[in-house]
């Protein structure tokens, strides 16, 4: 590379990092003391004890940059300040560093005494990494389907509402009502359902709207946002725009997302930083709804229906960064019997080396595999037959965990467990009663 | 029979991993092969449209039997 060539580079790198440094990353990354206490604390240290795997170790590539770029004396005499120049070869090795040694799952920082938030540093990385045009392709591909979901809607929309009229006939069949609805673009519904791409989000969440009687649509767009993963924000924004647009268009009084990690973290704390005003909606995820749906008696549960031993799974995103601790155990405790919890848990649980966007990206396949192992540990040690997690990538992870290391368990989400063990009225169980009638 | 160049079973995988599978598939044919697939979850009826858009790749056809999902995507470029 030559010396021209880097100069370019540092520069872009100093604009890019200069739009990125805010308070909380300038604080994460001037507030290390290089204590270690956050080694033990990450589960890729805790599969593989390399000093590559530490967080701090992580973070400090960053600050390399940081300290060369900003810092005074670095930028006349690097060495004394451990500067590092920004080089081609330095990003290159920071992209297995930063998109597949770090799930951003932040248990590193609930440990540390400092409380130095290694997700934002590391997101802050893959920031710079995307916009040098280094990030892996496959997410960048997905980034780019989701916004063309939207551009090309004309286009997309009858295959999606194809989609949505076979699943419509499936929730009939389930419900025995030939009347259920999934209804798309409801002018006036209280609640726009925000799923993922796959029926599984949308299937169980239609069912138990049914159950309730809520007044809802779901969402022409899915819920996943792979800006966020790629650390680019302009483009997270721009894929959030749809379901804002979306909305307010509607006039809906509340965005539901579905069981999904970081599409929820995404819409309901960060994404009003983006716009810069609150929404003009309550936001939460299908688990808040859900809770509030079993303590307020709105659906009768019959937990005998769910039998076998089943653990949870705390998303990284809904507990430890969302704080939603009880509500998965509320809705556990109420629809099956035998609930056992891991440990740790809540929010000191273990991330199941799935997160920030890795189930997506195949050539990192081993090193996600292997960060799972203290999942693997957790999960045998309860027993239980049955894995519930309330986020998809988890629900991707664990499930090729399960394959891999022949745990032999079921992983399922929380709302399928719900209906599982939903009873309709006049005792109607969720697709155990034929459909009345045989018209349409 | 046949005439695609790969035939992939996305049988019981749930989105967004059809569309990984497919992209993972389609650099290791030359440009005009043709991947053939059948997938089971619905979100690939909007997904493989949208991501072929994405990536300039041409869509043969997309098709529901029941509850399979078939599809033939291009190798473009």
């Amino acid at each position: 590379m030559g010396k021209s060539d880097n100069t370019e580079l540092t520069k872009k790198a100093r604009e890019l990092l200069r739009k990125q440094v805010d308070r909380k990353l300038a604080a994460a990354l001037e507030t290390c003391v290089r204590c270690g206490i956050c080694a033990e604390s990450c589960h890729y240290y805790v599969a593989d004890p390399r000093p590559e795997h530490v967080p701090a170790y992580r973070a400090e590539k960053l600050r390399q940059i940081y300290r060369g770029l900003f810092d005074p004396i670095g930028r006349i005499a690097p060495g004394w300040v451990g500067a590092v120049p920004v080089s081609d070869q330095m990003l290159d090795s920071l992209v297995e560093t930063s998109f597949a040694s770090c799930t951003m799952c932040r248990r590193c920082t609930v440990n540390c005494p400092m409380g130095v938030d290694n997700a934002l540093v590391v997101r802050a990385i893959r920031s710079l990494l995307t916009a040098t045009g280094r990030a892996p392709e496959m997410l960048e591909q997905l980034a780019e389907a989701a916004i063309m979901r939207e551009e090309g809607l004309e286009y997309i929309k009858d295959l999606f509402l194809e989609q949505i009229a076979e699943l419509e006939n499936e929730l009939r069949e389930k419900v025995g009502d030939l009347k259920a609805r999934i209804p798309v673009e409801e002018q006036g519904a209280e609640i726009l359902y925000v799923a993922l791409s796959g029926a599984h989000t949308i299937l169980p969440a239609s069912v138990l709207f049914y159950a309730t009687g809520t007044s809802w649509s779901l969402s022409l767009f899915e819920a996943a946002n792979y800006g966020v993963f790629l650390g680019d924000t302009p483009r997270a924004k721009r894929i959030t725009q749809r379901i804002v647009d979306e909305a307010t268009r509607l006039g809906v009084k509340e965005v539901v997302v579905s069981e999904c990690g970081h599409a929820y973290t995404t819409l309901r704390w960060e994404a009003p930083n983006w716009f810069g005003k609150p929404f003009p909606f309550r936001v939460r995820s299908l688990v808040e709804v859900m809770a509030e749906w079993i303590e307020k008696g709105k659906l009768k549960l019959d937990p005998t229906r769910n039998r076998l031993a089943v653990t949870y799974h705390d998303s990284c995103n809904l507990a430890r960064n969302s704080g939603l601790i009880e509500e998965p155990r509320t809705i556990l405790n109420a629809c099956v019997t035998d609930f056992r919890e891991m440990t740790p848990n809540k929010q000191h649980n273990y991330c199941c080396g799935g997160g920030a966007g890795l189930v997506a990206l195949p050539e990192f396949s081993e090193q996600r595999l292997n960060a799972g192992k203290p999942k693997v540990k957790q999960i045998k040690a309860t027993g239980a037959s049955i894995v519930a997690a309330s986020c998809d990538n988890c629900r991707h992870q664990l499930g090729e965990l399960n394959e891999h290391y022949e745990m032999g368990v079921e992983v399922i989400g929380l709302a399928e467990l719900v209906v599982n063990a939903l009873v309709l009225d006049k005792g109607r169980v969720p697709g155990k009663e034929p459909v009345v009638a045989a018209t349409v | 029979m046949s005439n695609a160049d790969v035939v992939l079973d996305l049988k019981g995988l749930l989105c967004p991993i059809p569309v990984v599978k497919v992209s993972q598939a389609i650099k290791s044919l030359p440009v005009g092969g043709v991947i053939e697939a059948t997938a089971t979850d619905p979100g690939v009826l909007a997904d493989i449209p949208a991501w072929t858009r994405t990536t300039g790749h041409e869509l043969i056809s997309i098709e529901r039997q029941e509850k399979l999902i078939n599809f033939k995507v291009r190798k473009v470029k």
